[in-house]
């Protein structure tokens, strides 16, 4: 699969699983991973389902605006660029983003999170 | 792991005021901060190399800019020593009467006299 489309479909995947069943999450990170969100840092995936988990807002949806992915190194890593809207039940508006993920190759040739940057981007 | 997380910030903010800073006064040496294995994907647009990049950062349709950064989040990345840096900010365009928000993500690389390079770049607008 090409990257780029290997990068939108790993994209979707997460935001999918976000906006459907965020506990779900848990199977994208391992111990070794790294969240900033909204300037917090949070390491390891318990740690980081739990903060995801906890955001002040039930439900949600993400739509993706762009996708930019470009090979990380040697070991076979993805970095991965995304904006996008995020759509709050309740709230009038959606609030843009951005997120940068670091995906690592798994043995069973799939991705996990390293790195994990998010932002909204305020006007 | 909170001593090597607060040096990749340090890292991070240096690095990038640096790269603004020569962005916004002597663009044509940003060639510095890239190696022949560098890629720069602006607007969607894929470039390789430090001399393509070069060419296509001197060659944006303004000449003079001001970069005012917001945001510099870090962390280090898979790599011995690497550092990926999400930034969030605002460009000043002489013509343009509003500042044109802006998000870029570098991929920091360790060069051997102590210094980094940049690996990978991404830059997006952020419109609306």
């Amino acid at each position: 699969m090409d990257p780029d489309a290997l990068a939108k479909a790993f994209v979707e995947h997460y935001y999918s699983m976000f906006d459907s069943n965020r506990g779900g999450l848990a199977s994208l990170y391992q111990d070794g991973s790294m969240l900033t969100f909204e300037g917090q840092k949070i390491q390891g995936s318990q740690n980081i389902v739990a903060k995801l988990t906890s955001l002040p807002f039930q439900q949600c949806q993400h739509s993706i605006t762009t996708v930019d992915c470009q090979p990380s190194g040697p070991t076979g890593g993805m970095l991965v660029f995304v904006s996008g809207n995020l759509q709050l039940a309740g709230e009038q508006h959606a609030l843009k983003f951005s997120q940068m993920f670091h995906l690592m190759p798994t043995p069973q040739g799939s991705f996990y999170v390293y790195n994990d940057i998010f932002r909204l981007n305020y006007a | 792991m909170e001593v090597e997380s607060c040096h990749v910030d340090v890292v991070g903010k240096a690095f990038v005021d640096h790269y603004y800073n020569l962005f916004d006064n002597d663009r044509s040496s940003l060639a510095s901060l890239y190696q022949p294995t560098s890629m720069l994907t602006f607007e969607g647009q894929k470039t390789f190399g430090v001399t393509d990049i070069s060419c296509k950062l001197n060659n944006l349709p303004f000449e003079k800019c001001k970069h005012i950064i917001s945001t510099v989040d870090s962390q280090p990345s898979a790599f011995g020593g690497g550092i990926v840096v999400l930034v969030s900010g605002s460009l000043q365009l002489p013509a343009e009467e509003h500042p044109l928000r802006f998000s870029q993500m570098f991929h920091l690389i360790p060069t051997q006299d102590g210094f980094f390079f940049v690996q990978n770049d991404f830059f997006r607008l952020n419109y609306g």
